[in-house]
């Protein structure tokens, strides 16, 4: 992080929006821009990596089909220059599939395409601040995973064993639809500690190893998918 | 052998196969009638006899009374002379102490190589054997020779008296073969070789049936169903118990039981026939027992009768008996070959043949029909048999091993085979389960997607071809990809826990009534939210939302609603069963309800119709209150959520 980006985050939050979907992207613009971030636009993964030249964006918001290769990649690419910069992905459901393939890659987020234009610009705000948003369905998904299984369940591979009891108690309550104040009050925790654990969870979530077989296999699941 | 030629069926119609059964029989016969020519030609070879200058023959001989010069081998003609027996006296020549290296030199003996039934030998007046204490030798069937060694201090040179003194009892006349008086080195070896083959032979094969005897009793105790075994085994025992009890003369106590043992011959051979009967699987005859009759009578007479008339019955009755007994045998043993040709059936017929012609030869030389010189070999052939049967039950005995073996064998390969079919169709049967199930979640997909997503795409459809752009083709766009993620989510594995389905469409329910400035309260009254219900599909799950989601949109749409509550809890009943409630309150206006439970409102009674539609699918009771200060959407979750739709599409 240089200097110049320091004094812009305390003017504006910076936002590379990659989307190939016209109509999509206008959308996603509008509600950025319009509750006052720096929104940066590209349609395919050239044109994003051309925009991340210089220096990272403090949030990158990148859909997964492009035109011209695969999300996962700007992700992965993005994660290891830039680890500040905070990294979600546009999604139309939401799926587990593509969402935790991006968390392994070190994503700390989703955003759902038809979001509301004033829920758009809280999620990245929260994202921002450092409150990890994980919808109920992919908190299902992390702790079935923890679950010993004979069988891997089918999906994007996912190494849970960094988790702790807790965090995975959290996850429980995620999934089961509570809300912060609820786990925390279970849990016998502070209410503002919740999302601190959350992003935890992600970070524990994500494939540091350098090999690319991992990687490999991620992303052919996924292009399977 | 003509009636079993006879009698065989007409099944046997084909020239070729009769021809053939006709040659092997014929073979058979032939074999037989060989064993019978070698076995006389064995007969006929004389035991070695010692040098013919040691043999004394001219004998005076007193018997009744009469004095009569005789010439042994000598058949006495009176029969019960234990009392008054035949006294033979005869001379022979002792040279003296003859110089060193002479025949004569050392101990001399008295040998008689064969006697009936008793004798006792005095040289010069003294007594120096009496057989009655010899047990062997008081077996007439048993060929047992004598030897005695003379006491030196008797011998006198050149002449000494040589008299013996012959018992004789049962009906059998006295037999007194040569007498040879010699040095007893020279005497000796002929006495030995006639010891091993008439008593210690007999000994050896007696032991052979004891082991035989033991062995068919085991089988039997083991394998009950075959009678045969035990039967045979009672044979064998009878045979052992009769060749080693002792039977010595005049000892009263035992005399019966002595008598019964020497009469068991019959029933020995009674058994025997009984065996093979039920061994070549012949059905039993109706007066089957009958060939227990002579046996048993003999045993009655040896009972109650005296030593004579045991001796006559047993000659008289127990002896053709056997006879009979052997001839049956031979007859039984030539069908089984007849009928089967098999290893077992040929064996048995040998050694049938060879005892056969060792009782044709006794009673030929109990009538004094043969030049023989009275050797009693029916006993001795009957070892042929105890040799038989042995090898015939260690040959079933290796057949049924391979027998095993072979059985084993193909049991593996069968296990293996329909291991394999069965593997083959598992694979089939899962190939078409897996079809099936795939068959049916295209048939549910494809009715959930119809009943929310299709719809609203139409509707967008018809909406956007209006051109009246706006909310409406927003809202309608919203909530189909809003129903997609609840078609996706509801496919998802839950493991029956209906919480973390409730989990996601909070989060859904949530970001629909943030526009609208809608509060939803969420509160759990269990630590654990619901009961889990293993049996919960999918399909069980879209319902419960979309009714959820109704009642939500009514609350919204309908009854102008600003908070909605969500009550999620655990309840027992009547039978301490725990069920699942979920209870969606608003605070809006509410709707009147008909007294038939439908709303007054058209639109939202076509909403209320689907909720109830959806609570009876899933089993589902709905409580449904409605009034001023808002509306209740109670569900009662079932105990057990059916297996099937019940209600339909």
């Amino acid at each position: 992080m240089t200097e110049v980006s320091d004094e812009r985050a305390t003017q504006a939050i910076t936002v590379l929006l990659v989307e190939d979907d016209a109509p999509t992207l206008w959308r996603l613009q509008d509600a950025l821009t319009k509750s006052g971030f720096e929104v940066t636009a590209a349609a395919t993964l050239a044109e994003a990596r051309a925009s991340l030249a210089g220096s990272g964006p403090k949030v990158l918001l990148t859909d997964l089909q492009l035109p011209d290769g695969h999300g996962i990649e700007l992700i992965r690419e993005t994660r290891q220059r830039f680890p500040e910069t905070e990294i979600m992905v546009i999604s139309i459901l939401g799926d587990e599939a593509s969402v935790i393939s991006a968390i392994t890659v070190g994503a700390t987020g989703y955003l759902l395409k038809d979001a509301f234009p004033t829920d758009i610009a809280q999620t990245v705000r929260d994202l921002v601040a450092g409150h990890s948003p994980i919808s109920a369905s992919i908190a299902r998904f992390i702790v079935r995973r923890t679950q010993n299984q004979a069988e891997p369940p089918p999906g994007p591979p996912l190494d849970t064993v960094k988790l702790t009891p807790r965090e995975i108690d959290i996850l429980w309550g995620i999934a089961k639809g509570f809300s912060y104040a609820e786990i925390a009050e279970h849990l016998g925790l502070s209410r503002q500690t919740v999302p601190g654990h959350i992003k935890n969870i992600y970070r524990k979530l994500e494939v540091h190893t350098r090999g690319e077989a991992v990687f490999e296999a991620l992303q052919q699941g996924l292009i399977r998918l | 052998m003509k009636d079993e030629a006879a009698a065989t069926t007409p099944g046997f119609s084909i020239p070729e196969h009769r021809r053939l059964r006709v040659a092997r029989f014929a073979q058979y016969i032939l074999i037989q009638a060989l064993i019978a020519v070698a076995c006389i030609f064995a007969l006929r070879q004389s035991l070695p006899e010692p040098p013919a200058r040691y043999l004394v023959s001219e004998f005076s001989a007193k018997e009744g009374g009469v004095e009569r010069a005789v010439t042994l081998p000598h058949y006495t003609s009176s029969r019960f002379s234990l009392n008054d027996p035949p006294v033979y006296s005869g001379r022979f020549a002792w040279p003296g102490n003859s110089p060193p290296g002479t025949e004569a030199q050392g101990a001399w003996s008295v040998y008689l190589p064969r006697f009936s039934n008793g004798v006792e030998v005095a040289v010069n007046g003294v007594v120096i054997l009496d057989s009655r204490r010899d047990p062997v030798a008081n077996r007439p069937d048993r060929n047992a020779p004598e030897i005695a060694v003379i006491p030196a201090s008797l011998l006198r040179e050149k002449a000494n008296d040589l008299t013996l003194r012959l018992f004789v009892w049962g009906p059998l006349t006295g037999f007194l073969d040569s007498v040879y008086v010699g040095p007893d080195q020279t005497l000796r070896p002929y006495f030995e070789q006639r010891t091993l083959l008439f008593v210690t032979l007999p000994v050896v094969v007696s032991a052979w049936q004891a082991i035989l005897a033991v062995i068919l009793a085991i089988m039997w105790a083991v394998r009950r169903r075959e009678p045969a075994y035990g039967i045979l085994a009672a044979a064998m025992a009878l045979g052992v118990a009769q060749a080693f009890l002792p039977v010595a003369v005049e000892q009263s106590q035992y005399s019966r039981l002595n008598a019964i043992l020497i009469t068991s011959a019959p029933i020995e051979s009674a058994f025997v026939l009984t065996f093979a009967m039920l061994f070549l699987g012949l059905r039993w005859p109706r007066y089957g027992a009958l060939i227990f009759a002579p046996g048993l009578i003999l045993v009655a007479v040896a009972l109650f009768g005296g030593q004579a008339l045991v001796s006559e019955a047993f000659v008289l009755l127990g002896v053709p008996a056997i006879g009979v007994y052997m001839v049956l045998l031979a007859l039984i043993v030539a069908r089984s070959v007849w009928k089967r040709h098999d290893v077992a059936s040929f064996v048995l017929g040998c050694a049938v043949t060879v005892v056969l012609t060792g009782w044709i030869h006794d009673v030929l030389a109990v009538l004094q029909m043969t030049p023989d010189r009275r050797i009693f070999i029916a006993r001795l052939s009957y070892s042929a048999m105890l040799v038989a049967i042995g090898a015939g039950l260690t040959v079933r005995f290796a057949r049924a091993l391979n027998q095993v073996d072979r059985f084993a064998g193909r049991l593996v390969t069968q296990v293996r085979q329909a291991e394999d079919k069965l593997k083959e169709s598992f694979v089939r049967e899962e190939e078409r389960a897996r079809a099936a199930a795939l068959a049916l979640e295209r048939t549910r997909l494809m009715r959930d997607l119809h009943d929310g997503l299709g719809g609203q795409l139409v509707s967008i459809v018809a909406l956007s071809e209006r051109g009246d752009a706006g909310v409406p083709i927003g809202d309608a766009a919203r909530a189909a990809l809003k129903d997609l993620r609840l078609v996706i989510d509801s496919m998802d594995d839950i493991g029956g826990d209906l919480m973390l389905a409730l989990g996601s469409w909070r989060e859904r329910a949530t970001a629909q009534l943030r526009p609208h400035d809608i509060a939803l309260d969420w509160r759990a009254l269990s630590p654990q939210g619901l009961p889990v219900h293993p049996e919960l599909r999918p399909w069980h799950v879209i319902q419960i939302v979309r009714l959820l989601d109704e009642a939500v949109t009514n609350a919204v749409k309908h009854a102008g609603a600003r908070r909605i509550t969500v009550t999620i809890e655990t309840l027992a009943d009547a039978s301490d069963f725990a069920y699942g409630r979920i209870t969606v309150d608003d605070d809006g206006r509410g709707f009147a309800l008909m007294p038939d439970g439908a709303a007054a409102d058209k639109k939202a009674g076509r909403g209320l119709r689907n909720m109830r539609s959806r609570a009876t699918r899933c089993g589902i009771e709905l409580e449904l209150i409605s009034g001023a200060g808002g509306t209740r959407v109670r569900l009662n979750l079932p105990r057990r959520f059916p297996d099937s739709d019940a209600a339909g599409a």
